[in-house]
């Protein structure tokens, strides 16, 4: 295979902070090349100067035999480097052929009408090279996440695309939507097309890519060939250290069932006949894919959705549909799926948003206790060792990993009698999950009652003591985590009518 | 870091200076300004636009908007003069905070309610109390109130005029209620993130409703002093109000996407806009002339609002992947 972009000794800096050291990194014609590390070693820097976003403080970028210096991004467009980013590039209102040729419309000569003819012309042809078929007229809104991810891809190949940067490709894809993007990817290799490829997910990288480089702290820790990708590895050179287990399950005792959930079913159809219960130091892991309506079950239970139908009992009280503010008050917490949207406010200290469901409990007549406040904070801080200069700091500050702690801080300083986790560790790096992990651990250790919700299966079937599969807004599977394969939990996934 | 800091608080300091600068300049440029008769004459006109413009600041914070500020003076002013001269000036009062309530919780309801548009909801209304004002007084102002109908905008207490102790009341309460009390506490967090402040048990909605009523209460307020003031009660009254209350807000570094901003900014911000205003009549400049110097410094506060965020994220975005310590434990 022909090497066709070397990059040699690159260093960035910011100000005083080194970003990049001497990074050396390289790729071959269709070729797979993972990019990994733990948040905040210098993927995304690496990437922004490759598609000119930033300039790079020394080095030497080779591409196609020659040096280039590629100083914005229309021009890594031009040399044939295209990115997809993890937050979708789409206009949401226009077609997909619109989409697709969006700035790049082909012009008639005359009066500089678009040439719709030749657009859907091209458009077509992409598409059938990816093996999509889709109508070029469906407005992108109407269009999955995955298949807006294919829309982008298109768009990269109309411009001839060398070289195609996925930045965390599969984070809100389903099993089976994954499963295709790699076929598209394998694909892509076959057509000559190199793709660098970050990702979180390990099991991906080892499953699709050529070789890694791995990055820490802003140097390169290793560069593996395929043969010798193993979980182990990665995680050593991500980390610094051996991570003895990934999944540090710990069995407790299971006590009294704490949460039980009665034929539940939504009025707009959205799920139906949902049941399930929950017992004091369980892990009820709540696995299907993305569009199973899992979120809309846990939402239901804790007031944020109303339901229709079913019952939802706490130790025996019914919880009340659709009041947030009473399943609090009855002990039932909720890590949300979207932390940046719908977990934090961003613009607000850390001190505030820890304090936020808790203000009810820190004031009186309506005037905050401060000096409280102050304290519950600093402890909640010290409890899962966020790491922040000071309770001041703004949350948009701080890494996806802190953040996330702070969310499950305003959670936990009253220990609640039910916790669901929504994905509660989507994005954030591998040192920072362990220490979720440990703390899903030390809440079952206290007799909580835990629903985690995940796409991932080896975290569900890692975490869990026991897992509901969900297709469609119905339950298709439980099992047991001893013994039980991916594929049975995926066959259950797959599945649209419900067996139990 | 530091820089980002500076930047942050730049709205801050940036404004006081300039409100100084100004102030010095108007010193120099006019011998009028800088006597006691002036000072006094600022701080009564700048008192009630600052009663509305706290309430003003409060909605935007939620990242909402009133547009009816102006015709709810204008509202209130009849309902003052006709309560007081069938009823007593007490009655009168009672009836003006009920009116300018009224229109907030309206407002609020819609807005939080029904989702619609805060821009297009207070608008409508705008237009709707401006012409039940115009219908009921038939576009003339409404006279032959008794003499102490003219104190609350014309009397002192302790030597200091009455419109300038309410408006540091009002900012006291206001400054206390957003910093100290729960209530602001969820008013700064609905305005940074609806979502989130509703999956922490926030009633968003009721949030919303409380801002405007307290936006509507304020717009009463400042009505009640300047219809006496001006000693009747004027459908035309809060002309433009709507516009220098939304000014003040934002050069007073409250931003109109919500979540943040505090009353200190939003103080010298109407204080920038009375001062202003006075200056320029001084310097025979035409009231029509003035109206187009208003627009120009709202749309240069907006662009400055706007820059300043995306300043911030900039330098935010720039280094993202180092400014948390690393260090496994």
């Amino acid at each position: 295979m022909a090497n066709l972009l070397k990059m040699t000794e690159i260093c960035k800096r910011f100000g005083g902070i080194q970003a990049l050291k001497n990074v050396n990194f390289d790729l071959n014609e269709g070729e797979v090349h993972a990019l990994l590390g733990e948040n905040g070693a210098g993927k995304s820097t690496l990437i922004k100067i490759l598609s000119g976003v930033y300039g790079a403080s020394s080095g030497e970028i080779m591409y196609n035999g020659q040096v280039v210096s590629i100083t914005d991004p229309a021009m890594a467009c031009n040399l044939g480097i295209s990115t997809i980013f993890q937050e979708l590039n789409v206009v949401p209102e226009l077609s997909v052929a619109e989409n697709m040729m969006l700035g790049r419309e082909p012009v008639k000569t005359f009066a500089g009408f678009i040439d719709r003819k030749t657009l859907r012309q091209k458009c077509k042809e992409v598409l059938k090279t990816l093996n999509v078929s889709l109508s070029l007229d469906t407005p992108v809104n109407k269009l999955n996440t995955a298949t807006q991810q294919m829309v982008e891809i298109g768009r990269a190949l109309l411009i001839d695309a060398k070289i195609i940067i996925m930045d965390e490709p599969t984070a809100s894809l389903s099993e089976a939507e994954v499963e295709s993007l790699f076929q598209l990817i394998s694909d892509l290799k076959q057509k000559g097309v190199s793709i660098i490829y970050i990702s979180h997910r390990l099991e991906e990288v080892i499953s699709i890519c050529d070789r890694a480089t791995i990055l820490r702290n802003g140097e390169v820790t290793a560069m593996c060939k395929k043969e010798e990708l193993t979980l182990e590895t990665i995680i050593k050179n991500m980390v610094g250290y051996d991570v003895e287990e990934r999944y540090p399950k710990e069995q407790n005792p299971i006590g009294e069932t704490v949460l039980e959930v009665k034929n539940l079913s939504s009025n707009e159809g959205l799920f139906s006949g949902i049941n399930f219960e929950v017992k004091a130091g369980e892990v009820l892991g709540l696995s299907g894919l993305v569009g199973s309506k899992r979120t809309n079950v846990v939402q239901a239970i804790f007031g944020v959705d109303k339901y229709d139908e079913g019952e939802i009992l706490l130790q025996g009280e019914p919880v009340p549909s659709g009041s947030v503010e009473k399943a609090m008050q009855m002990g039932i917490a909720l890590i949300p799926e979207e932390r940046k949207i719908q977990g934090l406010v961003m613009g607000l200290s850390i001190k505030k948003n820890i304090s936020l469901p808790l203000l009810p409990r820190l004031s009186r007549f309506g005037v905050i206790d401060q000096k409280e406040e102050a304290r519950v904070a600093e402890q909640m801080k010290n409890k899962l060792k966020i790491k922040a200069a000071s309770l001041d700091q703004e949350v948009q500050d701080l890494s996806g990993g802190n953040q996330q702690k702070v969310v499950l801080a305003k959670w936990l300083y009253v220990t609640p009698k039910v916790v669901i986790l929504d994905e509660p560790t989507r994005g954030i790096d591998v040192g920072a999950k362990i220490e979720v992990y440990k703390l899903i651990n030390s809440l079952a250790a206290e007799g909580v009652a835990i629903i985690l919700v995940s796409s991932e299966l080896p975290e569900i079937m890692g975490m869990s003591d026991r897992i509901i599969v969900m297709s469609r807004g119905r339950m298709t599977g439980t099992f047991t985590s001893g013994g039980v394969t991916e594929e049975e939990i995926l066959a259950c996934a797959f599945e649209t009518k419900g067996r139990c | 870091m530091k820089a980002h800091n500076f930047l942050k608080k730049l709205p801050q300091y940036g404004l006081p200076i300039v409100t100084i600068l100004l102030f010095i300049f108007l010193s120099l440029a006019s011998p009028y300004f800088l006597t006691g008769y002036n000072i006094q004459n600022i701080a009564r006109q700048v008192a009630p636009l600052a009663v509305a413009a706290f309430g003003q600041a409060i909605v935007v914070i939620t990242a909402g908007l009133d547009l009816s500020v102006g015709a709810t003076i204008a509202l209130v002013s009849v309902f003052f003069a006709f309560g007081t001269l069938n009823y007593g000036m007490l009655a009168g009062i009672v009836i003006a905070l009920i009116i300018g309530t009224t229109i907030g919780l309206i407002n609020g309801t819609l807005v939080s309610r029904f989702n619609i548009s805060p821009f297009i909801v207070t608008l409508g209304m705008a237009s709707v109390a401006r012409g039940i004002a115009l219908t009921m007084t038939g576009g003339t102002p409404v006279h032959g109130m008794p003499p102490e109908f003219a104190m609350i905008g014309t009397s002192s207490i302790c030597g200091i005029p009455t419109p300038i102790v309410i408006a540091f009341l009002v900012f006291a309460v206001c400054f206390f209620m957003l910093m100290r009390t729960r209530l602001g506490r969820h008013i700064y967090a609905v305005g940074g993130n609806k979502e989130a402040s509703r999956l922490s048990g926030v009633k968003v909605d009721w949030c919303i409703i409380k801002v405007y009523l307290i936006c509507g209460l304020l717009a009463a307020i400042a009505g009640i002093i300047l219809t006496s003031r001006v000693r009747s009660g004027q459908p035309t009254l809060g002309d433009g109000y709507e516009l220098q209350s939304v000014a003040a807000v934002v050069l007073g570094g409250v931003s109109l996407y919500g979540g943040r901003g505090n009353l200190v900014g939003v103080f010298f911000g109407v204080l920038f806009i009375g001062i202003l205003g006075n200056g320029l009549n001084l310097l025979d400049v035409s009231s029509y002339t003035q109206q187009i110097v208003i627009g120009i410094v709202l749309i240069l506060a907006l662009i400055m609002d706007s820059v300043l965020l995306k300043q911030e994220k900039a330098l935010k975005s720039a280094p993202p992947e180092n400014t948390p310590p690393k260090n496994a434990s």
